[in-house]
């Protein structure tokens, strides 16, 4: 495929990583378990447009598949069987939160100019390669720590995979972001890797919610004796 | 001539063969037939055969093998991986592994007989695939073990070895004691490995590969501080698998705990690769200069736990536990041995440290045989009566004459009185020891007489422990119905133990062969040229360096055999012409005794309970019941505790510290995950403000 340099492709990249991190503010700020899952199913879908772009724009051919891949599993196929549990154990809401949403999102802010900074001072390195993806790289790091951020200050066991699953979309997009994408089977080991991982939290989520009938992981406190 | 070249390879692939089909054989059968390997199944019994026949022949080429070396004097040498970077991979069995392979073959081949009859009594009850398959790849993992040429693959056989035997002491899973003995031996044994390990990653940084080789050539090249700490780190690591006092606590609990044969291998030659591992360390990687301090710490070592292990045997009425105890005791009279050789090269007296080291490497040998002879005679007697406790036993000799007999010779031999192998060795020890006087220095001294004296003390307390094993267990009368009703032993069982008794009659009487290759051995171990420290001449040893020392075990058997007759001439001239009547033994002449009256296995040992009472700390209680006429038979109870100086002043403590500081450590675990991700998010963030 021929490379096409054009400045449109990096004003679309750099839209889609800015609507990518809107996502993930999104489900910082909202409260809805079936909303969390279509926000992720959006950012997953966003972050596939990016690999595409990449394709389209760098003649990186390889990350043809794993676009593909994101989409069709990310976007379509872990969102369905999240929800499919959600419909299983009827628990619509995230009810109570270690930090207010108010704060959480003044707490992300603060962690996005933090990812920005440290984001430049990878770049401003000497062995740093100037190239239009990088300026994602921000917005990865942000992600990262935003779904860290998530799995911290929620207390639902699927909002626990949304926050392990934003996390990990952040390090697909830094892989894309440094070096046009880790090599193919790197990312289908991932690939496989979160899908079976989604499978099995989901069984878990289902099995914690039949044994002490909440989702809420306050209760696997109880273990620890 | 016989093509060494081509017989020592082939010796050793039967015998590595033959352990490792051994193992294999019985796991696939199992695996293949289920139902049928299950205890009280069809094919049990054949898996015992097929298991323990392979163990017996691989451990006759084990002998093989061992003899082939250690007469040539060539060393077999393999190399079968060639890694680039921690050095070449492979098996060498010089001389010194050759010795230890023949104490582990000679032994090997006993107990795999002996447990042909032995292992009959798990039939129903246990697995016995499991029994045959960890027994053969212990057996083969300490083989492995001995002739690894590359730490790599020497901790990988260490470690193989230590977890078949956690195995096999929990065998018996079911009973607290032995779950609670694994744990304690598999704590304490990751505890040595783990200081073998930093030794060998000590050499690593000087020598720059894992190889053997290059050990042997830098080791002697390291800074003196250094080699120090290597000796120290070996000196643990290897200590706490010999037993040594005061790392000993796991001996006493693993030992009993395992199926007796497999307790005869522990006991006689697993321990052993303890000692094998220092004489490696210390004079093959280390050696030859020496500083003076690491024979005087070994020493002190070997003293205290010759003494201490036999006053601690002496208090057991658990034969096993008796056993194991008196392990101690040999491992501290073989490292009396390998001491004195250190304190003597130090000095730079190579002739007399050869001497030394000959006497230890001598009782590796003897150990190695009668404490296995002993644990499988005390095998057969848990076989027969079901108990370890000889405060139940009593009058088996009526019932296991063979037993007895063969239990007797274990006993004499272990207590070192001639004319049986335990005499030859301590002897040695002892010469070696009193000829160290020349040495003309303050400390060696002080210590040397008092390693004599002390040695000299064990081994008159080793005899009065044996009096009171042998005489509590064997004589007398019946103390339970279980000894009432004891029988003899099956064939093999027997078999295996006349072997060894006769191995060490054979050893004592004609320690000439073995003095002859132990020389060499010695010898190019310490870099000493000439090999005639100890001279056979007319079936006599002599030690050329001193004008008195000098024995002729052969002649001493004769006038032994003399004194006896002369008491029994006697006898049958004066005493069996007068009248006489037949009447019960020790009655005074009675017609009636009851097992009541008999000596107790804690009377026995109660006037030397009270001479160390300051070790031993025994507290009793007498607990008389309440009854309405005291004329009538209260049930009275006596209970005695010896209490365990190193639990309660060493391990207790440390055990303490450990978990109050877990208990501080444990207030971070919350267990709530969010805590756990907010340490990591926290991290990451300083991290990443740091690293910015």
């Amino acid at each position: 495929m021929i490379p096409v340099h054009l400045p449109l492709v990096e004003l679309l990249i750099d839209i889609f990583a800015a609507s990518i991190l809107v996502t993930a503010f999104l489900i910082v700020s909202s409260r809805s378990l079936v909303f969390y899952i279509r926000l992720f199913a959006l950012q997953s879908l966003l972050l596939g447009m990016v690999a595409l772009l990449v394709v389209i724009g760098y003649g990186e051919t390889h990350i043809l598949i794993a676009a593909i891949l994101t989409i069709a599993i990310k976007a379509i196929a872990i969102p369905v069987v999240l929800t499919r549990v959600i419909e299983r154990i009827h628990v619509q809401k995230e009810i109570r939160f270690r930090m207010s949403i108010t704060a959480s999102l003044m707490f992300c802010g603060g962690i996005v100019i933090l990812a920005d900074s440290v984001a430049q001072s990878i770049l401003r390195s000497p062995h740093a390669e100037a190239s239009a993806v990088t300026r994602v790289l921000s917005v990865s790091i942000a992600m990262m720590l935003i779904g860290l951020f998530i799995m911290m200050t929620r207390q639902k066991a699927l909002t626990q995979i949304i926050g392990l699953l934003t996390m990990e979309n952040g390090v697909f997009l830094s892989g894309l972001s440094i070096t046009y994408g880790m090599p193919l089977i790197v990312e289908v080991g991932i690939f496989f890797d979160i899908l079976v991982a989604v499978l099995i939290l989901g069984v878990f989520v289902f099995r914690i919610n039949k044994t002490f009938e909440s989702i809420s992981i306050d209760s696997l406190r109880s273990l620890r004796h | 001539m016989v093509d060494w070249e081509a017989f020592q390879p082939a010796a050793l692939t039967v015998m590595l063969g033959g352990y490792a089909l051994g193992g294999v054989v019985p796991a696939i059968l199992g695996i293949l037939w289920r139902n049928r390997t299950k205890p009280g199944g069809s094919l049990t019994g054949a898996v015992k055969n097929i298991g323990f026949g392979l163990a017996l022949a691989a451990a006759l080429a084990g002998c093989l093998l061992s003899l082939s070396i250690l007469i040539s004097g060539t060393p077999l040498h393999m190399e079968f991986l060639p890694t680039a970077h921690v050095g070449m991979m492979g098996f060498h069995a010089d001389t010194l592994s050759a010795l230890f392979i023949g104490a582990i073959s000679l032994l090997g081949a006993a107990a795999a007989c002996f447990s042909l009859g032995y292992a009959a009594e798990f039939l129903l009850r246990r697995s016995m695939v499991l029994l045959v398959v960890l027994y053969n790849f212990f057996v083969l993992s300490m083989i492995g073990v001995l002739i690894a040429d590359h730490a790599l693959l020497f901790l990988f056989f260490w470690e193989c070895m230590s977890l078949t035997t956690y195995f096999l002491i929990t065998f018996e899973h079911e009973e607290h004691a032995a779950r609670r003995a694994g744990f304690l031996y598999i704590v304490m044994t990751h505890i040595g490995t783990a200081f073998l390990l930093v030794m060998f990653l000590l050499l690593y940084s000087t020598a720059g590969s894992f190889a053997f080789e290059a050990f042997r050539m830098e080791g002697a090249r390291l800074p003196a501080s250094t080699q120090s700490v290597v000796f120290l780190c070996a000196t643990i690591g290897f200590g706490i698998k010999a037993g040594i006092i005061p790392f000993h606590i796991w001996l006493p609990e693993a030992h009993p705990a395992a199926p007796s044969n497999v307790s005869a291998m522990m006991s006689g030659v697993m321990i052993k690769t303890g000692i094998y591992g220092m004489v490696r360390v210390f004079f093959d990687f280390l050696g030859p200069v020496i500083p003076g301090w690491w024979g005087v710490l070994i020493l002190t070592i070997a003293v205290t736990s010759s003494v201490l292990g036999v006053l601690y045997a002496l208090m057991e009425h658990d034969l096993k536990r008796l056993l194991a105890f008196h392990s101690i005791e040999n491992i501290g009279i073989i490292l009396m041995g390998v001491g004195a050789a250190l304190l003597f090269a130090s000095w730079g007296n190579r002739p007399l440290a050869v001497i030394a080291l000959i006497a230890g490497l001598y009782h590796v040998l003897n150990h190695a045989i009668f404490k296995g002879l002993l644990f499988l005679g005390a095998g057969s007697v848990l076989h027969a009566a079901h108990t370890r406790n000889i405060e139940d036993l009593g009058g088996l000799i009526k019932r296991m004459p063979w037993t007895a007999f063969f239990f007797l010779i274990g006993a004499i031999a272990i207590s070192g009185l001639p004319p049986l192998n335990g005499f030859i060795s301590e002897w040695l020890t002892f010469q070696a020891l009193l000829l160290g006087f020349h040495i003309p220095d303050l400390t060696v001294k002080i210590v040397i007489p008092l390693t004599v004296a002390l040695l000299a003390l064990t081994g008159a307390l080793a005899a009065a422990c044996f009096v009171k094993a042998f005489g509590i267990t064997f004589l007398g009368l019946p103390r339970s119905g279980h000894a009432d009703r004891a029988g003899e032993s099956s064939f093999t069982m027997l078999a295996a133990m006349g072997f060894l008794a006769l191995l060490c009659i054979f050893l004592g009487i004609a320690p000439g062969p073995i003095v002859s290759v132990l020389n060499p051995l010695a010898s190019s171990l310490l870099e000493e040229a000439s090999t005639g420290q100890i001279v056979m001449h007319a079936g006599t040893v002599l030690i050329p360096r001193s004008a008195s020392a000098s024995i002729s075990p052969a002649a001493l058997t004769g006038l032994l055999v003399v004194i006896a007759a002369i008491p029994l001439a006697g006898i049958s001239i004066f005493v069996l012409k007068s009248r006489s009547r037949i009447a019960p033994t020790w009655a005074c002449g009675l017609e009636r005794i009851d097992p009541r009256m008999q000596y107790t296995a804690t009377g026995f040992s109660k006037p030397l309970r009270i001479i160390f009472s300051d070790i031993f700390r025994a507290t009793h209680e007498v607990g008389i019941s309440e009854e309405p006429s005291p004329y009538f038979r209260p049930t009275i109870t006596y209970e005695l505790k010896t209490e365990s100086v190193f639990l309660k002043y060493l391990y207790e403590p440390v055990f303490r510290s450990i978990v109050s500081a877990a208990r501080i450590i444990r207030r971070i675990q919350t267990g709530r995950i969010q805590t756990y991700l907010a340490y990591i998010f926290v991290t990451l963030i300083l991290l990443l403000l740091f690293a910015r």
